[in-house]
């Protein structure tokens, strides 16, 4: 089948602008119709889903909590290696990016608690993958009332100061957790929302914690062995009465307040805005502009919240087809990149070059210490010495190639699988004067080519 | 790829990470985890490395350099108080024995593992405050890390540490905020906020050739110009940065990371402010005494300030290092023969631009002279930083106040540490407030630029 070159560039595009980069071979499977390809990704009932196999769901990784730290990382590693052979399935892999750009806007860190360690895996697979074609509401309140997130933004022991154990002890409210709510999940900074907004949101989901190990050992604030590391509401921890958030009050009783006003928040226009704006320039550009973004919003809001919808007008957009692909992938997709290209499957017990290299350029998934995630913008990950140590880690990945996997594909016969037309004159001029096998494959991994998306 | 560098040769972090979780405090393991085997990461804020500055009257010769010393570091054994008849009652099996330490006049000895610091004080270049300390004294390593490097006040968060507040507080076209903060290694609190910083990491990763180098930049060439000036600037901080000559792939991270933040300080138009972490103080068990493991780290502390003096050249004279750790140890030892999280430890400051001596009360060993059972702080850190920030950098006391460290009325500035104050020399930069989040967010910016 005769394939022009704008369909084998625009497969190109599809690959890397909305996918995970080619697997050898699949820039001509999809070339025919690239566009159709991705529709069809997004159309495909459960793409995102991992299969549990042998993975626990809520209450077996919650029973993890707390055990050991040996326990808590052993399961963190099983879920990392499923993750990333998940990585590996799809021909494009868009709806895999959506899934890495929801976790990354809920980024947490394992580092800051084991109850994190244990089930940030978990999680993913169950509220980020089980959503990210749903509906983003049902995604922020499985986040927001989830163990881990609770942990990472310290709301396990916010107690509202009426509250009756607040009066007995004389303790108050965490704001942690209600201010990035506003500032990072929901609203983003400028969307309206003040310090007293903050506040009240707090006070409303004061008593929101869960079980820590001790409580469970112990039996105590209402923890028992079944319950162990689980979402707990603490009724006499919470905030009584209503509380007024962006000029509506919330008086609900108990835990239905703080389900409300999330879901209020979820539907606010200030979220599609947040959320569109995120989205165009995570896939398009550094500088999106309203011609980009109001029309994800819309979607959104037409659609209620879908992020299906969202996903589908980002793909219709005009310029999503032809805007210059100048965003630099980040240290982890071009670790997964390079992986996919080489068809080769995630091996645990030899992830060594793949977690040394994702530590020296600071992008360990699942490691972000702050809580507003991994830098979207090119000048962060393009900066000299992140593209210098990029370097020498694809030379430690052609090397781990060479010597672990006995890798025997010739460098060029690689650069064509993946790039076909689309590699310039200059980049295989430079892969055809590279004098072995090791310095042909670093230089495949740093044509711009593979460091452009 | 050569065998001499084969990467294997170095422990993958997990087997580093299975040793440490086996040992240690409770929370030693996620500390570690945390920071330590973050290890030796690229920094990545970087745009442009030794970017161009605007030319200004202010001094671009003051270099400042501070050095975490991670995870609580023992004072009591570094600056043994000889004047305290409690010593070697409290630290039995652990004290050293005064004829074996370093003088320092009559009241303190030094530690014998820190040869060249003693002999750097006998010149006039070493200052040493033996009990400073943080607000926070609820001894936990992540929290007193965060209150240390944010400079607020106990229990008080912020996203943004003291050191990029300080940069961002001084008036556009300052040199040293021009040149920008510089982060070896990881990415401490201390330096994150809105103002950008560069980064260099010494990487074990085998170097690649030349002759690829060249290739790609054949292939980056007319199509990617801005990719392979990122690369090649990249390139040469590196080369700047790492040790050429004969034997320099044998030192270890920590000596090239000092050897190298020392190159890049001392160029022309390097950065001026450093900042870099020393790991594996938290001597919970077997801590040694003359010799042994404290003594180890010590001597590695030791090396590396006379890395930074013999590198930085006749910049030295123009420097101050300042080492400083989130907590102090228990005076009593434990049953591990080890000591655990305390409260006030020594702050250390080297440098051509120090003005030598011991500064700040000894408060006592005795049981009233403790705060809860451990050394009490007669000097807070801010303090320290105040001093250092006024009278070498020549930041103005206000904007101290105001900015770097707000709500420190509590902690005076610290003045008489540097021995030619800048305080005077330099006139008092403009009052400029570092931009707050709503002026910096991208959503923010996106959403004032097209009247949302």
């Amino acid at each position: 089948m005769a394939l022009s070159r704008d369909q084998i560039l625009a497969a190109h595009l599809a690959l890397n602008r909305f996918g995970l980069g080619a697997r050898p071979g699949g820039i001509r499977r999809i070339a025919r119709d690239a566009r159709a390809a991705i529709e069809e990704e997004i159309a495909t009932p459960r793409i995102a889903h991992i299969p549990q196999r042998r993975l626990p769901g809520y209450v077996d990784a919650c029973q993890v909590v707390h055990t050991s730290f040996e326990a808590e990382y052993r399961l963190k590693e099983r879920e990392l290696s499923a993750r990333i052979a998940k990585h590996m399935e799809p021909e494009i892999g868009f709806v895999e990016r959506l899934v890495m750009f929801f976790s990354n806007h809920f980024s947490m860190s394992i580092n800051k608690d084991g109850s994190i360690l244990a089930t940030l895996g978990q999680l993913e697979r169950d509220v980020i993958r089980a959503n990210v074609l749903g509906r983003f509401e049902d995604m922020l309140l499985g986040v927001i009332g989830h163990p881990a997130m609770i942990a990472y933004l310290d709301n396990a022991d916010s107690i509202g100061p009426n509250s009756p154990i607040g009066l007995s002890w004389g303790v108050g409210l965490n704001m942690n957790l209600a201010r990035e709510i506003l500032e990072l999940h929901t609203l983003g900074v400028g969307g309206g929302y003040g310090e007293a907004d903050i506040t009240a949101l707090a006070a409303i989901i004061s008593g929101w914690s869960y079980v820590r190990g001790w409580e469970a050992d112990y039996r105590i604030n209402g923890g028992n062995r079944r319950n162990r590391g689980q979402f707990i509401f603490r009724e006499d921890w919470h905030e009584p009465g209503a509380q007024v958030l962006l000029g509506r009050s919330y008086g609900q009783p108990g835990q239905r307040q703080g389900r409300a006003a999330l879901a209020a928040l979820a539907r606010h226009p200030a979220t599609a805005q947040f959320l569109a704006f995120k989205l165009v320039r995570h896939f398009l550009t550094d500088t999106p502009t309203p011609d980009l973004v109001d029309p994800l919003a819309e979607a959104y809001r037409q659609s209620e919240g879908s992020l299906r919808a969202m996903a589908r007008a980002l793909i219709a957009l005009p310029q999503a087809w032809t805007l210059p692909l100048t965003k630099l992938r980040t240290p982890y997709e071009l670790q997964i990149a390079e992986m996919r290209g080489m068809n080769r499957t995630y091996d645990p017990k030899e992830r060594w070059p793949f977690s040394e290299a994702l530590r020296a350029l600071r992008n360990l998934p699942w490691e972000r210490g702050p809580p507003d995630g991994y830098p979207e913008e090119t000048a962060y990950w393009m900066g000299p010495d992140g593209m210098r140590v990029r370097l020498e880690t694809a030379q430690l990945n052609a090397w781990a190639l060479q010597g672990i996997h006995n890798y025997r594909k010739r460098p060029m016969e690689l650069a064509r699988s993946l790039f076909d037309d689309a590699l310039s004159g200059p980049s295989r001029v430079a892969i055809a004067g590279a004098p072995d096998q090791l310095q042909g494959l670093t230089t495949v991994f740093m044509i711009p080519e593979f460091q452009r998306r | 790829m050569a065998t001499t560098d084969d990467p294997r040769a170095l422990p993958p972090a997990e087997a580093r990470l299975a040793a440490a979780a086996a040992e240690g405090c409770p929370d030693a393991r996620l500390l570690m985890s945390r920071r330590a085997l973050m290890g030796i990461g690229a920094a990545l804020f970087s745009t442009a490395f030794l970017p161009d500055f605007a030319r200004a009257d202010t001094n671009p010769e003051a270099r400042f350099l501070v050095v975490m010393l991670r995870g609580g570091m023992d004072g009591i054994n570094l600056m043994i108080p000889k004047l305290d008849p409690r010593y070697r009652e409290v630290r039995r099996g652990l004290a050293i024995p005064f004829a074996q330490t370093l003088s320092l006049g009559s009241d303190f000895g030094l530690h014998p593992g820190l040869e060249r610091v003693h002999n750097l004080f006998g010149r006039g270049q070493v200052a040493l405050v033996p009990a400073a300390g943080i607000p926070l004294k609820n001894r936990s390593h992540f929290e007193c890390q965060d209150n240390l490097e944010n400079g607020l006040p106990a229990n008080v968060s912020n996203a943004t540490g003291w050191l990029n507040r300080l940069l961002g507080s001084l008036p556009a076209g300052d040199p040293i905020r021009e040149r920008r903060g510089l982060e070896i290694g990881d990415a401490p609190l201390i330096l994150r906020g809105p103002e950008p910083v560069l980064g260099w990491s010494p990487t074990w990763f085998e170097k690649v050739d030349e002759a690829t180098i060249a290739r790609l930049q054949t292939a980056y060439g007319a199509v990617d110009p801005a990719l392979w000036d990122s690369l090649a600037r990249g390139l040469e901080a590196d080369r700047l940065a790492r040790d050429s000559g004969a034997g320099g792939g044998d030192l270890g991270p920590l000596r090239q990371a000092f050897i190298g933040a020392a190159r890049l300080m001392r160029a022309e138009t390097g950065p001026r402010i450093a900042v870099l972490s020393i790991e594996s103080w938290d001597t919970h068990s077997q801590q040694g005494g003359v010799t042994g493991y404290f003594n180890d780290r010590l001597r590695e502390l030791d090396q590396a300030i006379g890395d930074l003096r013999r590198e930085l050249e006749a910049a030295w004279d123009h420097t101050v290092v300042v080492c400083v750790t989130e907590f102090g140890r228990t005076v009593l030892t434990n049953g591990d023969r080890g000591t655990d999280h305390g409260i006030a430890t020594v702050a250390l400051m080297a440098g051509g631009a120090v003005r030598g001596g011991i500064y700040g009360d000894w408060p006592g060993l005795g049981p009233k002279q403790l705060y809860e059972g451990d050394l009490r702080a007669t000097v807070d850190l801010r303090s320290v930083f105040k001093g250092i920030a006024a009278d070498h950098l020549g930041v103005p006391p206000e904007v101290l106040e105001a900015t770097v460290f707000p709500d420190s009325a509590d902690a005076p500035l610290f003045a008489g540490l540097i021995e030619a104050p800048e305080r005077a020399r330099r006139p008092l930069a403009a009052h400029v407030r570092p931009p707050t989040l709503a002026e910096t967010a991208p959503i923010a910016l996106y959403r004032r630029s097209h009247g949302l």
